[in-house]
């Protein structure tokens, strides 16, 4: 008898902690890389940006279901001051994670950090040029005031809220505050960065209710490594699978693909500095010494005639399905080597032999990669070295890892490269104008990595800031494409579509563009 | 006269010196390299006023009023936030985190080095052995470790998952086979031994029908406790390559990431634990020299005819 009862609190034992276990067990997820930061002041990547949607709450954001801009935290709205203000109206019960409750006075210190010059933000630079300052007017009602009159003025309020409670009201935010580490959000998870890792747990409020009591974010490794790992049920999801491991996902009966609209697009770079790119002739000739099908088909294992290739040319700085993109701009899938040279010979080079001089000297092109596109197209900067070399030119190839990316490349601090092979990624919003507006004080070309610099391409830059209605912006942004096809700053590539692979245990899991968890509530996961 | 002082005198210093050298050495050595070291971190174009974050971290006064500044903190068990690897987390707490696996790891690799310590001393371990030890030890730690970590990986070892317990487990045993950590510690003591038993006092020993070990014993002390503090500085250093490849999150793994980051705070005070850990071992070398130079009577060092 005593041995049955002994048997039977052993089988309860281990059913209660599998059931423990399974329900304990967080939903895991592979990321490109670790987050840099878990303060959005401070947001440098992509992965920053996914990260800072599931702790945070923005004042405004377009839904990804209906692609209406919306608001979890405001009730209502209305124009204040002729058009340079709006009044918000917050709502009443939404509560910190710590569980202090949201307010006017949390709002109108995020402006006010973003204002202050002592924050050494590059967002909170942009934003000087939006925001004049705010009032909270009661504990629920903030007035935002603009520096103009904007045509949509929420859209400009796609930003953050931080609690002001965590900074003591101290809007002068510094990079290595304890927030960074253990933020304080309004968002439908609570995060702590780890080494390895970042921990969300969910965190109810009154306008989220995430089922799925933990996740974890882990740093991605070899793509065969997060694929295997997916496949044995390692981790639940893997962010960006790159192409050639696709078909791997997709023949899984328990894991299924899914569409990760980035907006993104390939380029490479052109230092128009170097005595032998300064002439736009000799861009357009490297422009068309370029075979982007066989680009495409080496790298991406693209066929040449594919349907629904994951994978299509660009002629300018936008996907083909932006309202951007002017159709008029043709690509150029193949290369054409003849009217190439007879543009070299013109911009002054000489063929001596097989390889193409300036001043008497061979041209020998360095050639970088940002190192983490190479897991979704293999090789690229060795084909287009191939290509180039094929072509006459002599050519370096390098490497370029996150941290030199960002240090180096994305401050125009890389001028010692010729050509840069790289990915901008977009949300609904493509403002192109920090790649291409000349760099100056004011924070103008932040991410422009040559220094390109076109009177012409900033006075229509200048059109699209100024423009109140979408036309205009079209417009604006139409003859902005055919320019920098003629000009070259950049030799476009293709947009290359970004897909995500979850297991079959995780439903519900509407994909947001470009901030991917903005719709985070509705995703179930069952262990 | 005998100058047997000397020599602990000089651990005594070095022991102190270190944990002040070191990260005086690294924080020297930050701003040989080109730019300077606030732009590092984070360039101008990253973030806006750079000047003012330069004087925030003591930047911006050389690398004495950096050094200076930090130091008087440490003392007062601040040693700043981490400006890169996990920006806004207190170092202090990182390397709390990060000691207790640096140390199990050195634990476990010096339990199986102490084993086979004791086992050269009492002869119970067959010479035939240290062959073995001596083949096994010319594997690098890099290429042990990388072969546990394949093992880990691909459910060799364990369900797959990867339990630190297991990852510990094993690291402690890269580190205490690989780079012939092993093969010179038995080998080392087993010399030991083997020259002091031909000493006359022992010999005479063993003709009055007593016991060796009782008898070197004491003698050897100094000499034992010398190849230990050795042992644990090769173990303290190789627990860096361990710690990486096995992804335990000790304290080498914590320099290694710092240093890839160009967390220059977190990658003195990881240097500073490391240094204190070092003189530690120097200074219980320097300890038991003395209490042997004090207490035990050394025997005349005449080998026997």
């Amino acid at each position: 008898m005593r041995r049955r009862a002994r048997h039977l609190f052993f089988a309860m034992a281990v059913a209660g902690s599998a059931l423990l276990c399974a329900q304990t067990r967080p939903m895991s997820f592979y990321e490109e890389t670790l987050p840099s930061t878990l303060n959005p002041l401070f947001a440098r990547s992509m992965v920053d940006s996914r990260v800072h949607e599931m702790i945070f709450d923005r004042l405004y954001f377009h839904s990804p279901i209906t692609n209406e801009l919306t608001s979890r935290l405001v009730e209502s709205w209305a124009v204040a001051e002729g058009g340079k203000a709006v009044r918000l109206t917050l709502k009443k019960g939404v509560k910190w994670h710590d569980g202090a409750p949201f307010g006017a006075d949390d709002v109108c210190f995020t402006i006010d950090a973003l204002l202050n010059p002592d924050t050494p933000s590059v967002l909170g630079e942009k934003q000087r040029a939006i925001f004049r300052g705010c009032k909270s007017e009661s504990k629920n009602v903030a007035l935002v005031q603009f520096t103009k009159i904007f045509h949509n003025p929420l859209e400009r309020l796609a930003i953050y809220v931080l609690p002001v409670h965590s900074f003591n009201g101290n809007t002068a935010i510094q990079p290595d505050h304890e927030f960074a580490a253990h933020p304080q959000g309004t968002g439908p998870a609570k995060g702590a960065r780890g080494r390895r890792g970042v921990t969300f747990n969910s965190a109810p409020n009154l306008h989220h209710k995430l089922s799925i009591p933990t996740m974890s974010l882990q740093e991605g490794s070899d793509p065969l490594v997060q694929v295997r790992t997916l496949q044995n049920d390692g981790v639940q999801g893997i962010i960006a699978v790159p192409p050639g491991y696709r078909a791997d996902v997709a023949a899984s009966d328990n894991l299924a693909l899914k569409s990760y609209d980035l907006r993104s697009w390939w380029f490479v770079a052109v230092n128009q500095n170097k005595v032998y790119l300064k002439d736009k002739r000799s861009r357009q000739a490297l422009d068309m010494l370029l075979n982007r099908t066989e680009l495409r088909e080496f790298t991406i294992g693209v066929k040449p005639n594919e349907q629904n290739s994951p994978c299509e040319f660009i002629s300018g700085p936008f996907v083909q399905s932006s309202p951007y993109y002017n159709r008029s701009v043709p690509v150029r899938p193949v290369s054409d080597r003849d009217t190439a040279e007879t543009l070299l010979l013109e911009a002054g080079f000489e063929q001596v032999g097989s390889r193409w001089h300036q001043n008497g000297e061979p041209v020998t092109l360095k050639i970088g990669i940002k190192a983490s596109l190479d897991l979704e197209a293999p090789d690229l900067l060795s084909y287009i070295g191939n290509q180039l070399e094929a072509a006459g030119f002599g050519r370096q190839e390098y490497k370029i890892g996150i941290d030199d990316w960002n240090r180096l490349v994305l401050t125009g601090n890389a001028q010692d490269y010729d050509l840069l092979v790289g990915k901008w990624s977009f949300g609904l919003v493509e403002d192109v104008n920090p790649l291409f507006h000349t760099r100056d004080k004011q924070g103008g070309g932040a991410r422009n990595i040559f220094g390109f610099s076109n009177p012409e391409v900033d006075a229509l830059l200048q059109d699209f800031e100024k423009a109140r209605l979408d036309t205009q912006a079209q417009d604006a942004y139409h003859k902005l494409h055919e320019k920098l096809a003629e000009e070259l700053p950049y030799l476009f590539l293709w947009k290359l579509d970004t897909k995500s692979a979850w297991r079959s245990n995780v439903r519900g899991n509407t994909i947001s563009p470009f901030y991917y968890w903005t719709e985070l509530d509705s995703w179930k996961y069952k262990p | 006269m005998s100058l047997w002082w000397v020599r602990t005198l000089v651990r005594l210093v070095v022991a102190l010196l270190l944990p002040l050298s070191v990260p005086c050495i690294i924080v020297y050595l930050i701003w040989a390299l080109p730019g300077d070291p606030a732009s590092i971190i984070c360039p101008p174009e990253l973030c806006p006023n750079t000047d003012a974050l330069a004087a925030r971290w003591n930047l911006d006064q050389g690398p004495w009023h950096f050094f200076a500044s930090w130091m008087e903190a440490a003392m007062a068990g601040d040693f700043g936030r981490s400006w890169r690897l996990e920006p806004g987390a207190m170092v202090a707490e990182r390397v709390a985190e990060s000691i207790v696996p640096t140390l199990l790891l050195v634990a476990g690799a010096g339990l199986l080095n102490a084993i086979g310590a004791l086992g050269a001393l009492t002869g119970m371990l067959p010479r035939r052995l240290h062959v073995v030890f001596q083949w096994v030890g010319l594997v690098p730690s890099l290429v042990m470790a990388l072969s546990a970590s394949a093992a880990i990986t691909l459910g060799w070892i364990g369900d797959g998952t990867g339990a630190l317990g297991l990852r510990l487990m094993l690291g402690a045993l890269v580190l205490g086979l690989s780079d012939a950590a092993l093969y010179s510690t038995v080998n080392g003591v087993h010399g030991l031994v083997q020259s002091e038993r031909k000493q006359r006092y022992a010999q005479i020993a063993v003709l009055r029908g007593e016991g060796v070990l009782s008898n070197v014993l004491p003698n050897m002390l100094p000499a034992l406790a010398g190849q230990l503090r050795a042992r644990v500085v090769h173990l303290l250093s190789g627990a860096v390559v361990v710690e990486v490849v096995l992804e335990i999150d000790g304290l080498g793994d914590l320099l290694w990431r710092g240093a890839l980051q160009q967390d220059f705070v977190v990658v003195v005070a990881t240097a500073f634990f490391f240094s204190l850990m070092s003189a530690g071992v120097l200074l219980a070398q320097a300890l038991v020299e003395l209490v042997c130079a004090l207490l035990v009577r050394r025997a005349p060092q005449v080998e026997a005819a």
